[in-house]
């Protein structure tokens, strides 16, 4: 490198420039894909027109015209003629003419990978994991600057701030961007990571374009971690997006993806259970104090010695009965005994003797009651204890009938 | 390792204390068995929810050191 001796001004050395870009090449036919296209409500138009490598700034003044209505992604022909802005210290092409140049380049690729992908089944919905239900560490892969970081710290601080985040500054724009996204999904898995997310924040179309890559997207698939891209706004999807396990549409949703049970859901949870644990106890006790109580005021004994003293008294009732069935039965026996005896004595001949009455003998024979006595019969009289004789005076019958 | 100890107990305390919560609702324990997995439960809720409620986003950035960002 020959640096001159001699220093410049910052106008002169941007003079030079200019001459150089203005006077020395001008006017210039250049073809290229439209990106970030701005219609100015001044009516004057301003994009970038890009290849995979570079890019550089254009306007075209409102009161050129336009034959068709350009879109971001249309490859065009552009003729027009250099001119540095030096107040801003760049470069752009003041167009002149645009012409439609067909489908462009970096849109074609795209649409050749993703068809290509898709064939290899790496979109399919089978492919993609479910987020793990208690994540404890979150790796995040983004810009340092812009607000896709500061979005998701903010996010999960709020909702639940005991998980961990593992957090890999990544460039997403500009050409290098492809290989350093590659590496920090990998840092993140060897980091061990219960998820991934990939995220970008604002940024042009252009700026994405590291996402639409094979090397991130195979990144992405063979993640031993489910990855969440929030890289896509939401007309532009890039492959990124299609690979990964589950599409945010901003990095706080990713955020949010990643804590779906917050700090108040868990606080509830555990004050509920501590709650069911305190009632459960209480009844418990409750239930062995009511038994404690029954047995201590007698109730249960109570009962106890009622069963007892019923047995006791069915015991009595029991030996009475016995008893009575014995002493019954003998009793009756002597009651017979009895009743014969007197039967018996009743029968006896000297019964009535000793109830007064005689026995009439004639001639030695004791007289029936159908033998009549006669005058001057010679009988005995034999009583109780005692032997008359006698003689008949007079006798009558006083028999009514004979019954 | 500490750090992995607080965040593993987390999951592992939720699922004991549902646990206990299960056992205590039978009531088919010796009293003081019931006892102490009250006395268990309670201590273990109170650690969780003090846990919960003082935590703090903490960040690692890879870059070889522990940056804490807030």
């Amino acid at each position: 490198m020959k640096i001159p001796n001699e220093a410049r001004s910052v106008s002169e050395l941007t003079e030079d420039i200019r001459q150089l870009l203005e006077d020395d090449i001008g006017e210039v036919l250049v073809s290229g894909e439209i990106s970030n296209f701005k219609h100015h409500t001044s009516g004057h138009r301003y994009f970038t027109l890009k290849d995979d490598q570079a890019q550089i700034q254009c306007v075209m003044w409102r009161s050129r015209t336009l034959a068709f209505v350009p879109e971001d992604g249309m490859h065009v022909l552009i003729g027009g003629r250099l001119s540095v802005y030096a107040a801003r210290g760049n470069y752009q092409v003041d167009c002149v003419f645009m012409k439609p140049e067909g489908v462009g380049d970096l849109y074609a690729a795209f649409e050749k990978l993703k068809k290509e992908l898709h064939l290899r089944g790496w979109f399919d919905a089978s492919r993609k994991r479910a987020l793990p239900r208690f994540i404890k560490t979150v790796g995040v892969a983004t810009s340092p600057t812009g607000a896709a970081v500061r979005d998701i710290l903010s996010t999960i601080q709020r909702r639940l701030p005991s998980v961990n985040v593992v957090f890999r500054p990544t460039l997403v724009q500009g050409v290098e961007a492809t290989d350093d996204i590659v590496a920090a999904i990998n840092e993140l898995q060897r980091a061990d990571v219960d998820v991934i997310i990939v995220g970008r924040g604002g940024g042009s179309i252009e700026d994405l374009w590291s996402f639409n890559t094979e090397a991130v997207a195979a990144a992405i698939h063979n993640s031993t971690v489910p990855v969440i891209a929030a890289v896509g706004h939401e007309t532009d999807t890039t492959i990124a997006d299609f690979v990964a396990d589950v599409r945010a549409a901003t990095p706080t949703a990713a955020a949010e993806l990643v804590t779906p049970i917050t700090r108040d859901d868990l606080i509830a949870a555990i004050d509920s259970l501590r709650n069911m644990i305190i009632d459960s106890m209480s009844e418990n006790i409750q239930r062995l104090a009511t038994m404690a109580e029954d047995f201590l005021d007698g109730t249960a004994a109570r009962r106890v010695s009622e069963r007892v003293m019923h047995t006791a008294q069915r015991i009595d009732e029991l030996q009475t009965r016995l008893r009575q069935a014995v002493s019954g039965s003998i009793g009756s026996r002597q009651q017979r005994l009895e009743q014969l005896n007197a039967h018996l004595a009743s029968l006896h001949p000297h019964r009535p003797l000793r109830l007064g009455y005689a026995i009439v003998e004639r001639e030695g024979k004791a007289l029936s009651a159908s033998q009549p006595l006669q005058q001057n019969d010679n009988v005995n009289l034999i009583r109780f204890g005692e032997r008359s004789t006698a003689t008949i005076t007079t006798t009558e019958s006083t028999q009514e009938n004979n019954g | 390792m500490a750090k992995q100890a607080k965040e593993k107990s987390i999951e592992e305390s939720f699922k004991r204390l549902e646990e206990i919560s299960q056992i205590l609702d039978r009531g088919d324990k010796p009293i003081d068995e019931q006892l102490e997995l009250f006395a268990e439960g309670v201590a273990l809720a109170e650690k969780c929810r003090t846990y919960l409620q003082q935590a703090e986003l903490k960040v690692k950035a890879l870059s070889g050191d522990d940056a804490n960002l807030s």
